[in-house]
């Protein structure tokens, strides 16, 4: 074979890895959305013994020959749990568990028994433990992405209703839905991902395959289609950078590659992305920190003013504090609080709350006072509601109290 | 396994007793290191987190590798050092995870312990030649090796990861026969259990160091994916057969053994892999306790259900037949249906039906045995109209089931509660107790 041949057949496989990578991203959001996301492991680690039956039965390794014969012992690993959880006492993550580790261990067994009972075309098989690419043929790719596409359609045209399973089962079923064939119909996709995952990710860790896209793609966004697609995306890339890493490196399998091509990719989504990452809910915890702050100083001059009674507005407005007296009273007892009292200090300054008044002494503006007023009778509000209600009530305190912009839409509420 | 063929030249068991020190020792290494994961495993088991022995068994392998890289000995404290902290992390990432916002715990923990394998097993990869590791290793150990690796103890030369396995397993079992009742009271009642002013944190934390220890001790014998089989299979097929939680540690502990002594002469008859063997004989054990649990098993539940029905249809029989006495008609035509027929068949041989011109009669002990049903049906009946405001027609269907689980001292309790009543709701007499 030429190299342009060789390089013909690198592309090919390199392409249906990466459909199988896009469509395992789709097919896994919906997995992960319906809170089931391991059941792709317990079909992984089943397919090794249906890959192991499949190549003693026909004596051949076909691609396709093993891979369906994966797919029907995945169906039958699926079943086991099925059986295990309804007739049984063991629980359900027990008996998760006992799929993975017996289906593994026969698979093990297997494929370990193969090479010495007698079968001389059996190396590389165990190539399905941990994935690898290069001994796929252009036509096994093809295959690959066929069914890749296959499962893809098939999301499509149930995509409102496997969507709704997802996201609420128990809405589903109230308004009609048949939610238990919706459900196969997920936990079947999957086992198909899982099956054409196989021959590139390897049994082990083909299940991350379905599961890390789509918990990366769910941090920057809250749509469903938006998160499918962005799924698909990065389990596409995730396959491509595995398959050209391994192939620049021959002794290493791709599986752990496109695996930990995904894993930078969910690291990235989970630091930083825009809302639901860690650095945007850190800045946005410290910015309600400061807003909170500012609301602590704004009340201080409010006291240290008299009162806050609005009927008594004119006789207050002549009140005057002075900046440390402020800081003081705002700071409370609170051991680190005089620091962030002095920053919000200078920030309600800033924004115009407080105006000087004589000799190096403050009052609030009119603006200031309705910005207290109206933040004093929110705090107050909110202590009613946690006095009947706590769960609610702290479930409104960083948005009624302290938002990014809590002092402005206390001014106009 | 060149090993493997070497021990095996002849399927005979010459060959297998040429070597029986090298399998005596690889039995008893897969023995005491199952024995240690079904004692962890039961209490993973009870406490639901089966998962997070899968996800612990997969992430230990970047600990265990890098350890090795510095100059760990597989077993050594070094290894197990690394092991636990990789275990450590892989919880402590699942927990921030979740804490940050992030998807289901079970997804979280499908992406840590996903990458923390892809992680080993390019450490492992890329790791010089000579240091121990391998891909086959990691993912199905290789328990035919371990004999050869030996250290002296008290002049006698016995394996390596034999003897982690047995400190492994004798510092779990006095760890958890000093703090058993606590880790049964947090297992069965987590927030009484904190309420009571418990170290519940310490108790899990606890839990998952153990989990990582025994993991390492069975990653020689049958690598990190099929930890999982050891610490979960044994304790959940335990689980089915006994409901008390010390009685659960010992079974599982022996089913793990029994499982690692079988697995592996499994493995050497069939000349294939002994982790593989262990975990399908485990899972043939779960399998038998399934389905012949004493009471939870299929096949005694099912055979409980049968003889239920069976008594349930005899006795309608002979209320039937006092029925129809009852209604001035003293013998009962022939049932159809092969149930009752049999039901009939049987009570005649047990003398409580007499046949009489193809109608059935009830014989003096028959007739006592089945006032005794319509007194109940019928007690019950009245206790239902006086006590529980039902409509007279709803108060035959419950009546019908519960009449064949009455026994006389209930119907005695009955009787006081339904004192001036010597009739049923519907306006038949209630027989008097024998």
């Amino acid at each position: 074979m030429s190299g342009v041949g060789l390089a013909h057949n690198t592309l090919v496989v390199a392409a249906g890895v990466a459909a199988v990578g896009f469509a395992a991203g789709v097919v896994g959001s919906l997995c992960v959305l319906r809170k089931r996301a391991l059941v792709g492991d317990a079909a992984a680690h089943a397919t090794l013994v249906g890959v192991a039956v499949a190549f003693l039965a026909t004596g051949r390794r076909d691609l396709p020959t093993l891979l369906l014969g994966g797919l029907a012992s995945a169906c039958v690993g699926l079943g086991a749990l099925v059986l295990i959880r309804r007739w049984t006492r063991t629980r359900d993550d027990a008996a998760t568990a006992i799929v993975i580790g017996v289906g593994f261990g026969l698979g093990i067994a297997l494929i370990s028994g193969i090479p010495a009972w007698g079968y001389p075309d059996s190396a590389g098989l165990e190539t399905f433990l941990l994935g690898h690419t290069a001994a796929l043929t252009a036509r096994d790719a093809v295959v690959l992405a066929a069914v890749a596409a296959a499962a893809l359609a098939v999301v499509v045209a149930a995509f409102k209703e496997s969507v709704l399973v997802a996201f609420d089962a128990a809405f589903a079923a109230a308004s009609g839905w048949p939610v238990t064939a919706i459900d196969c119909l997920i936990v079947v996709l999957v086992a198909t991902m899982v099956v054409v995952g196989l021959p590139a990710v390897g049994a082990v860790l083909v299940t991350a395959l379905v599961v890390i896209p789509p918990v990366a793609a769910r941090f920057w966004t809250d749509r469903a289609s938006t998160m499918l697609a962005l799924a698909g995306a990065i389990g596409l890339v995730s396959a491509l950078v595995g398959v050209a890493v391994s192939a620049s490196r021959p002794g290493l399998a791709t599986g752990p590659l496109v695996v930990l091509a995904a894993a930078a990719w969910f690291v990235v989504s989970f630091l930083a992305a825009p809302g639901r990452g860690w650095i945007a809910r850190r800045r946005e915890a410290a910015a309600a920190g400061r807003s909170w702050d500012e609301g602590l100083v704004i009340d201080a001059c409010l006291r240290l003013t008299g009162g806050g009674a609005s009927a008594h507005a004119d006789a207050e407005a002549t009140g005057a504090f002075t900046e440390e007296g402020a800081i003081a009273a705002a700071a409370g007892d609170r051991a680190d609080g005089r620091a962030a009292a002095a920053r919000a200090w200078s920030a309600v300054v800033v924004a115009g709350l407080v105006e000087p008044a004589a000799a190096g002494r403050w009052r609030l503006s009119t603006a200031g006072r309705a910005t207290a007023a109206a933040r004093r009778q929110r705090v107050e509000a909110w202590l009613r509601l946690f006095a009947e209600d706590p769960d609610a009530a702290r479930g409104l305190a960083t948005v009624d109290l302290t938002g990014a912009s809590g002092l402005s839409s206390a001014i106009r509420s | 396994m060149p090993l493997a063929e070497m021990l095996v030249d002849g399927d005979s068991a010459g060959a297998f007793s040429a070597h029986g020190a090298i399998h005596a020792w690889a039995m008893a290494t897969a023995a005491v290191v199952a024995a240690a994961c079904g004692l962890v495993g039961t209490l993973l088991v009870v406490r639901r987190l089966s998962l997070l022995g899968d996800a612990i068994g997969h992430a230990v392998l970047p600990g265990i590798a890098v350890a090795v890289l510095f100059g760990g000995r597989p077993g050594g404290p070094l290894v197990i050092l690394g092991a636990a902290a990789a275990a450590l992390v892989t919880v402590w990432l699942t927990q921030a995870i979740r804490a940050a916002g992030g998807p289901a715990e079970d997804a979280g923990a499908g992406v840590v312990f996903t990458t923390l394998f892809a992680l080993g097993v390019v450490i492992v990869a890329l790791a010089p030649a000579g240091t121990h590791l391998d891909a086959g290793c990691v993912l199905h150990g290789d328990l035919a090796f371990l004999p050869f690796d030996t250290v002296p103890v008290a002049g006698v030369e016995i394996p390596r990861a034999c003897l982690a396995g047995v400190v492994t397993l004798v510092v779990l079992a006095a760890a958890a026969a000093a703090t058993w009742r606590l880790q049964a009271f947090v297992a069965f009642d987590p927030a009484a259990a904190r309420a009571a002013g418990l170290p519940v944190a310490a108790a899990t934390a606890g839990l998952l160091g153990a989990t990582a220890v025994a993991t390492v001790a069975s990653f020689d014998a049958v690598g990190a994916v099929l930890a999982v089989a050891l610490l979960v299979v044994p304790a959940a097929a335990a689980e089915l057969l006994t409901r008390r939680l010390h009685r659960m540690a010992i079974l599982a502990m022996l089913l793990g053994a029994l499982g690692g002594c079988v697995g592996y002469l499994a493995a050497w008859r069939w000349n294939t892999s002994a982790a593989g063997m262990i975990a399908v004989v485990l899972g043939l054990e779960y399998l038998a306790a399934a389905l012949l649990a004493p009471d939870d098993g299929w096949i005694s539940r099912g055979v409980s259900r049968l003889r239920l029905g069976w008594r349930v249809a005899c006795e309608d029989r002979l209320a039937a037949a006092w029925r129809s006495e009852e209604a001035g008609v003293p013998s009962l035509p022939s049932a159809g249906g092969v149930t009752r027929r049999a039901a009939d068949g049987w009570l005649r041989l047990r003398g409580r039906l007499t046949s009489a011109g193809g109608r059935w009669r009830l014989t003096p002990t028959g007739r006592r045995e089945a006032e005794m049903i319509v007194r109940s049906h019928r007690l019950w009946e009245t206790w239902l109209g006086r006590h529980a405001d039902l409509p007279a027609d709803h108060l035959h269907p419950p009546a019908e089931w519960v009449e064949h689980h009455l026994g006389a001292a209930m119907r005695r309790r009955l009787e006081a509660e339904t004192v001036g009543h010597t009739s049923d709701p519907h306006g038949r007499g209630i027989p008097p107790e024998a």
